[in-house]
């Protein structure tokens, strides 16, 4: 079931510029986001990707309803989020990066107990969603210290609680893990993992391509306001066609022309001793054999080329 | 019912939040119960040195500045920091976070910025009035109580108006410093005997920004000199603050955040 539907959605703001003379100013209309259109299926994660400036803020700022589109339409749960804005954001949650969303000078519990009352969670459902939600974040110990004690790995647990306390069916999430440390990136990917499984959809922000690669099954990358890719990660994976990485170190310089004949691309070559390959994988057991028979391996690997890429290719 | 369960849960966490830092907390109150008793000094220096605004006496000055420095308190602890919290929101453009609650984004504002530090405002100014009002000669008449009651209910409407309308003004001009000390200059208006402005101030301190009613209508009703135009005033401060309520609202679409 489509959860999330965007019909060639735009916001455009007005800027100014200076121009020639003290005074005068040139008034400019600048498109952030320039008729994207998107469907999200229910209980996916959603990776929303775009170098910066592409417009994928702007964008997931109109999904949260706290931006008006210009132009288009937007049906999130059967809501248009701007202008349903108080109905509808008792059904989402959000996390930024970013931007907290807990008090700064109170411990975390204090600020569960006000959005208990503002999203009119009733108590015994409280106590129960907090127990599971501190469970799987393993965060007991740090709800009653002042949210400015904490590490940044503990405060953005504290805000997923905070977001989530609601039981939302969508979260939106920007930058979820900037700035962690890879103990707590792992920790909070797998919270999302299990709320995913759970049901909950989550529409990801990031310029972690590992939080994408672990996470997301769907992709969707914004670049100049428009859409430039729309399918899931296997197809993005795709792009680069039907190719492997095959790294080697060797026990002596390769002899001179021991490459011909193959189809194969050196794609680095850190010394003598140690080159990549790009190889089709199509016969990457045949490219492997031939590597062996014209030089001296002492070791091999094969791997994926990197995701950086094919957002790299899109990105330009 | 639930608004006010949210206002009372949002002003016990306001108050954990100031105790937080336990002596800014105390320091503070003891800087604005000073602080607010500088507006007397200046009646106290006037009475002093033989002059006085005609027709009032000292007292009756000192009952004017105290109803207004407890409007003004009740303002600034109710929603002082509406503006100022409103204009940091726009300019770091994080009032993503405010929108993202299921209730009206002024109310959550207000809720959520109760200033106990302002308290100080409170004391000095109840202390002010009942010192002024023993000396006053102050009507006992249920009719001048209830009128000056009202009026002053008029009066916290106009300051509240006032706070709403500078905070509404930040999603259009971000980080406009200045303007509430334009306000501030129009507010002192409400500060002496309105009858010593020249007929144009009048004018606006009654009928455009009703200052009047922050301290002079409600302490002249007190002693029983209320003039009909206060009470025209007194629906406008109504209005005022309808208008000031509206515009935060209607301002709240030209909203557009930060860059990401």
């Amino acid at each position: 079931m489509r959860i999330i539907v965007a019909e060639n959605l735009r916001k455009t703001y007005k800027t100014y510029k200076k121009a020639a003379g003290f005074f005068k100013r040139e008034t400019t209309y600048v498109h952030a986001v320039d008729g994207v259109s998107f469907a999200i299926e229910e209980g996916v994660v959603c990776g929303l990707l775009g170098p910066n400036g592409a417009g994928k803020s702007t964008t997931v700022k109109m999904l949260c309803g706290a931006l008006y589109p210009s132009d288009g339409r937007l049906e999130v749960m059967g809501f248009s989020p701007a202008s349903d804005r108080k109905k509808y954001v008792g059904h989402i949650g959000a996390v930024f990066g970013q931007k907290s969303q807990l008090i700064w000078d109170i411990p975390p519990i204090e600020s569960y107990k006000m959005n208990r009352a503002i999203y009119g969670i009733a108590r015994a459902d409280y106590k129960s969603i907090l127990d599971e939600l501190v469970a799987l974040l393993d965060v007991a110990d740090v709800l009653e210290k002042p949210t400015r004690a904490l590490s940044l790995g503990e405060r953005m647990k504290c805000e997923f609680i905070m977001a989530m306390l609601h039981r939302p069916r969508v979260v939106f999430l920007d930058e979820p893990t900037i700035g962690l440390d890879v103990i707590a990136k792992a920790g909070v990917r797998e919270f999302i993992k299990k709320m995913n499984g759970r049901g909950t959809t989550f529409i990801l922000t990031t310029h972690d391509l590992a939080d994408v690669e672990q996470l997301a099954e769907h992709i969707i990358i914004i670049n100049h306001g428009k859409k430039v890719f729309d399918d899931s990660l296997t197809h993005l994976r795709r792009r680069l066609g039907d190719k492997k990485l095959i790294e080697l170190t060797l026990n002596e310089p390769p002899p001179p022309g021991a490459l011909e004949g193959m189809v194969v691309t050196v794609t680095g070559q850190s010394s003598a001793f140690k080159m990549t390959l790009e190889a089709d994988t199509r016969d990457i057991s045949g490219c492997i054999e031939s590597l062996f028979s014209r030089m001296s391996v002492r070791d091999i690997s094969v791997k994926e080329p990197p995701m950086e890429d094919i957002i790299t290719a899109l990105y330009q | 019912m639930k608004s006010l369960s949210i206002y009372k849960i949002c002003i016990k966490t306001a108050v954990s939040q100031a105790v937080a830092y336990r002596f800014n907390f105390f320091l503070s109150l003891l800087i604005t119960f000073l602080g607010s008793l500088l507006l007397p000094l200046v009646a106290v220096l006037i009475y002093g040195a033989g002059a006085s605004f005609p027709g009032w006496s000292f007292h009756e000055v000192l009952l004017i500045q105290s109803l207004f420095t407890v409007s003004q308190a009740m303002a600034k602890v109710c929603l002082g920091n509406v503006l100022w919290d409103t204009m940091i929101h726009v300019r770091e453009g994080s009032f993503e976070v405010v929108l993202l609650k299921p209730m009206e984004p002024l109310a959550y504002m207000i809720a959520t910025t109760f200033s106990p530090d302002s308290f100080g405002n409170l004391l000095c100014g109840l202390a002010l009035f009942g010192y002024a009002a023993a000396h006053a000669q102050i009507v006992s008449a249920a009719a001048a109580i209830g009128a000056g009651l009202l009026l002053f209910i008029a009066g916290v409407a106009v300051m509240a108006g006032i706070q709403i309308i500078m905070a509404a003004t930040s999603f259009k001009w971000v980080g406009n410093s200045r303007l509430p000390e334009i306000f501030g200059s129009v507010e002192a208006f409400g500060q002496y005997p309105i009858a010593i402005f020249p007929s144009a101030i009048r004018a606006v301190a009654t009928f455009i920004v009703p200052v009047s009613l922050v301290g002079f209508f409600p302490a002249a009703a007190l002693l029983g000199r209320a003039e009909p135009e206060a009470f025209w005033g007194a629906g406008l401060s109504l209005l005022f603050l309808g208008f000031g309520v509206w515009l935060y609202q209607h301002m709240i679409r030209r909203y557009k955040g930060a860059g990401g």
